[in-house]
Parts: C-alpha cells; structure tokens; sequence
C-alpha cells in the first residue's frame, strides 16, 4: 500500500498527453500517432511493441525534439518539451537517443563518433574523455576506436551507436529497435549487458522492439501499439522478479507472458483484415 | 591497441604496393602509346602537318624550350592564381546560398547555365570592358571554373540523409556546429569533385583567352607556331598544357586522400 502511495505520488518523468502526429506528404495526410498517452517514472524500463509503421519511432522522435507533435503534449519533468521544434541543450542533455539504422558519420572515427555528443554539449576534460575509453571497453570497442565506420561490422556499429547515446550520461535512454539488425546471439548478449546498465545506473528507458520475448524479458511494462492510424492499443505490466536472466525465458510464467502478448498483437492484425 | 597496429601494419604495405602500380601503370601505357605513335608515322610516313612523330615533338620542344619558358609561367600563374581564387570563391558562394533553400533553388538553374556556357564566348566582351592587360585572364579562368565548383559543392550541401541530422538534432546541434561537423563533412567527397573538375576548367579558361587575342600564353604560341608550320612545336605546347592541368590534378587528388580518409 505504501510503496502503491508513493508511485501514485511521484511525478511522472515523461509523460505523453493525447499526442498525435500528421505527416503531410504531396498526395495524402498520414496520421503516424493519434492520442498517445503514456507515463513513464523515473528509473522505469519500458517497451514499445507494434507492427511496422505504427508509428513507434515518430513517438520518440518527438520526445527527443527531432519531429514536433501535431496535437497534444509531451512533458519531460513536468515541462513541457519541443514546443518551437527546438528543445534547449539542457533538456537534449537528458536523453541519449539510439537510431534503428547505427547512424554513425562515416567521417569520424569509432571514437570520435562515441564523442561526439560530449563536443556538441561542451562537455570537455578528462573525466569526460576517460568515460568514452571505459563505455568503448565495455562494448568490446576498445581496439577499434582509431577505425573508421566501414572498417568495422554491423554489430559493432551497432554498439558504438548504443555508447553514443550514452556518453553524456543522460538520464533517459529511448532506444529505437537497437538490436534489430542484429543476429540472435549478439542480441541476446547486448539485451544482457543493456539489464546490467539499468541495473547499475537506474536510468529511465524507453525500448521500442518487434520481438515480444525481448519486450517480456526487459520490462516492467510494455505498451502494445496498432497500425492505421497508429495509436495505443493496450498495456502490459511484467510482474516477473529481477534480476533478470536469459534462464527465465523457459520458465512458466514467462512463456504465459509472451503468449498473452502474442495473442493481443495477433487479434491485432486480424482486426486489421476485417 | 596491438591489433590496431597490427592491422594497420598490414594494410600499408598493400597501399604502397597499389600506389606503386597507379603511377606505374598509366606511365606503360604512355611509353607504349608514344612508341605506336611513332612507329606509325615513321611506318607509313604520315604527313608532319597531321602528326609528327613524337620523337621530333619532344627533340624540337626541347631545343626550343627557351623561347616556350616564358609563355609557360604566364600560362602557369594565369591558371595558378586563377585556380586558387576559383577554389575558395566557388565554395564560399555554394556556404552562403545552401543557407537557405530557395536560393539554392532559385541560383542552380544560373549556376548551371554559366558552367555550360564557354567562356570564350565572353572574352572578347571582357577584354572591351576590362582592357588588353593580359593578366585580366584571371578573370576568364575564375568565371569559367568557379561555377563547377559551386555546382558540386551546393550538390554535396543538399545531398543529406536525413538521418545525419536527426542526429544533429538530437544532441542539439546549433547551426554553426551541424554545418562544420555534418553537412560540410558530409559534402566533402562532392567538394573535391567539384575542384578536380575545377582544374581542368581553370586550364580550359586560361587557353581559350590565349586563343582569341595576345601574344603570351601558350595558348597564343599555338595559333602562332601553326601559322608558322612549325607542328612539333603547337604539339609540344599542347603537352605542356596538359601536364600543367595534370599536375594540378593529381596534387588536388593528393590532398583528398589525405583528407578524405573514410572514402572506401
Ligand atoms: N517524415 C515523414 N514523412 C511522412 N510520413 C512519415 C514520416 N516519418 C514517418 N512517416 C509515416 O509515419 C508512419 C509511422 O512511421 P514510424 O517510422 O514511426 O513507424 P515505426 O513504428 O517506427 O515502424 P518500423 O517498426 O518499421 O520502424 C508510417 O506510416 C510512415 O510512413
Ligand atoms: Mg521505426
């Protein structure tokens, strides 16, 4: 009862008020979200699951003050954020953004690429510089940081990707399908070290994925989106005990999850034939 | 840190090793075109007015050398200087015009119609407007190599992904910083595209005011030399120029890859 007060309590750290978004393009109007809403509190990790298309990257991209929402409201700490289309550094500052594509600057090396939020932030000294040689450590980056973007694999640009987006130490990761491209294995070891992260730092993330197995195994709560319009269709919580690890993916109450979740994105494609 | 180096050791030697055979390669095929070229005219006695054998070309031109010098270094500081105006210009005017979209609109059609336009055409307006001072040539050069330059440098501005810039976007990138560390890098490869062909206009233009009037230039010694039927010699000049324009090239091509790392 108290812990439930005290939620209750607590103001959410990012919260989505009836936002819709509406691309115009030369022959239609493409409604990509229609009256989102979602709270997220500090320290939470949670998902995104939908079909192609139903608008999960315009969501975050809206968050993180690179598109601006049509209708509705988006709040960071109870202001609200992206009003003029451009967000102040200070509120960027929060949130490490990872891209679906690595979306490194085939320009700048490893390294300088994982840097280069600390050289757009102003954020310069040893400390700052010592963070990019340990994140590029934990990564497995270390040998490669002189390499230039197309001297190395898919997977590792995929990491740097992921260690850009936090070289500033922000306190809000939204991650865009990190790992899609990626194999199996190397997938399940990154969604590893991704829990370890968010375990070590407590940091709020929001996930978006097509795998509903990642989606039960990361979160304490997932949001499952439809398609045309995209919109939310309904919310998961994940009561499974933590810490988590790859041993419970066979487990009872895991399988029930991942069925429940199948089962609700299946309907909505069968709604969708109808 | 050992792998690094490791394997940048070992890619080293491959790049010496091909370096070796870029030169290498397009030097054969020369020796051997010169010696076709000279077994055909010698063989089948192909009149000196149409082609004389190189060797007499290279022979004459040698021991004429001191009479071409002159006209040489004219040539040569026309296209030099004009070069090294051209560069900057045709890309600070790309810098302020990518500023705004519609100017880029509004300026490409322009810009595209100077570059098509042969600048000899102006040349003997310009010289009723300027003067006879053959150094004015510089501005035949600028005009007619600026315009390219700008053309590959606005290309490579506006060519984007859109991406790139989300990514600016979301670390909050002013201005200023998303232009100097993405769309100017970004243009990079098409900015040096624009140069190279910058040099080999640059030649084109400093030529073409030697054709239609003055006695310096070689461009001049050519429509001279011809009218005096000494061949060899409108031929040796011809190769002059277009080692001038060569060397400007490959020194421009030199500087991208030292630049130009990422290129694979
Ligand atoms: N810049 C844009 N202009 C026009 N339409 C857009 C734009 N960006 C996205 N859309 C449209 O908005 C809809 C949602 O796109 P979004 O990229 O958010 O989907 P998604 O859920 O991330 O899909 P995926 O899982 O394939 O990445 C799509 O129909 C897409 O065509
Ligand atoms: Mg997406």
């Amino acid at each position: 009862m108290e812990e439930l007060g005290k939620k209750t309590l607590q103001e959410p750290r990012i919260k989505f008020d009836n936002v819709s978004k509406v691309f115009e393009t030369r022959s239609q109007e493409i409604v990509a979200v229609k009256d989102y809403s979602m709270e997220v509190l500090t320290g939470e990790f949670v998902s995104i699951i939908g079909p192609s298309g139903c608008g999960k990257s315009t969501l975050i991209r809206m968050l993180d003050g690179i598109i601006k929402p049509t209708y509705g409201a988006i709040y960071l700490d109870g202001i609200q954020v992206n009003e003029e289309g451009k967000m102040p550094k200070e509120t960027l500052r929060k949130m490490g953004f990872i891209f679906q594509q690595p979306n490194l600057l085939p320009w700048y090396t490893v390294r300088e690429n994982v840097a280069l939020p600390l050289r757009i932030f102003g954020l310069s000294g040893q400390a700052w510089e010592k963070r990019v040689d340990e994140l590029l450590e934990l990564v497995g980056l270390t040998k490669s940081g002189q390499l230039f973007p197309y001297e190395i694999s898919g997977g590792m640009l995929q990491r740097a990707g992921v260690i850009r987006a936090m070289v500033h130490d922000p306190e809000i990761l939204l991650m865009d399908e990190p790992f899609g491209a990626l194999d199996e294995l190397t997938r399940e070891q990154l969604n590893m070290e991704l829990l370890d992260i968010w375990k070590e730092t407590r940091k709020t993330i929001i996930f978006i994925t097509h795998n509903v197995e990642e989606a039960v195994l990361l979160s304490s709560r997932i949001y499952i989106m439809g398609t045309q319009p995209g919109r939310l269709v309904s919310t998961v919580n994940i009561d499974l005990p933590r810490p988590r690890s790859l041993k419970m993916i066979t487990q009872p109450e895991f399988i029930s999850y991942k069925q429940k979740l199948t089962k609700l994105i299946g309907d909505l494609d069968l709604s969708k034939i109808k | 840190m050992n792998t690094t180096t490791a394997v940048q050791k070992k890619r080293k030697p491959e790049s010496i090793g091909s370096g070796y055979l870029n030169i290498l390669a397009p030097l054969i095929v020369l020796v051997i075109l010169i010696a076709a070229l000279e077994f055909f005219t010698r063989a089948f006695g192909i009149s000196r007015f149409v082609l004389p054998p190189p060797t007499d070309i290279i022979a004459q031109t040698i021991s004429n050398f001191p009479e071409i010098w002159p006209h040489f270094l004219f040539t040569l500081k026309i296209v030099a200087i004009g070069f090294m105006i051209s560069v900057p210009l045709g890309m600070l005017i790309a810098a302020l015009f990518s500023q705004y979209e519609i100017l880029v609109k509004a300026i490409s059609p322009v810009i595209i119609w100077l570059v098509i336009t042969p600048m000899i055409t102006l040349i003997p307006l310009i010289m009723l407007w300027l003067g006879t001072d053959p150094n004015l040539r510089v501005i035949v050069v600028i005009i007619q190599a600026t315009p390219i330059i700008t053309l590959n440098t606005l290309n490579g501005f506006t060519n984007i992904e859109g991406e790139k810039l989300e990514l600016a976007k979301s670390v909050g990138a002013s201005k200023r910083q998303t232009f100097i560390k993405i769309i100017f890098m970004n243009a990079m490869p098409q900015v040096f595209t624009g140069i190279k062909l910058g040099c080999i206009f640059s030649t084109i233009g400093a030529i073409s005011a030697d054709f239609v009037a003055g006695t310096v230039g070689l461009g001049s010694r050519i429509v001279q030399y011809t009218k005096y039927n000494s061949i060899e010699l409108s031929y040796g000049c011809i190769i002059i120029i277009a080692l001038i324009g060569i060397c400007l090239f490959s020194i421009v091509e030199l500087i991208e890859k030292r630049i130009v790392l990422w290129k694979n």
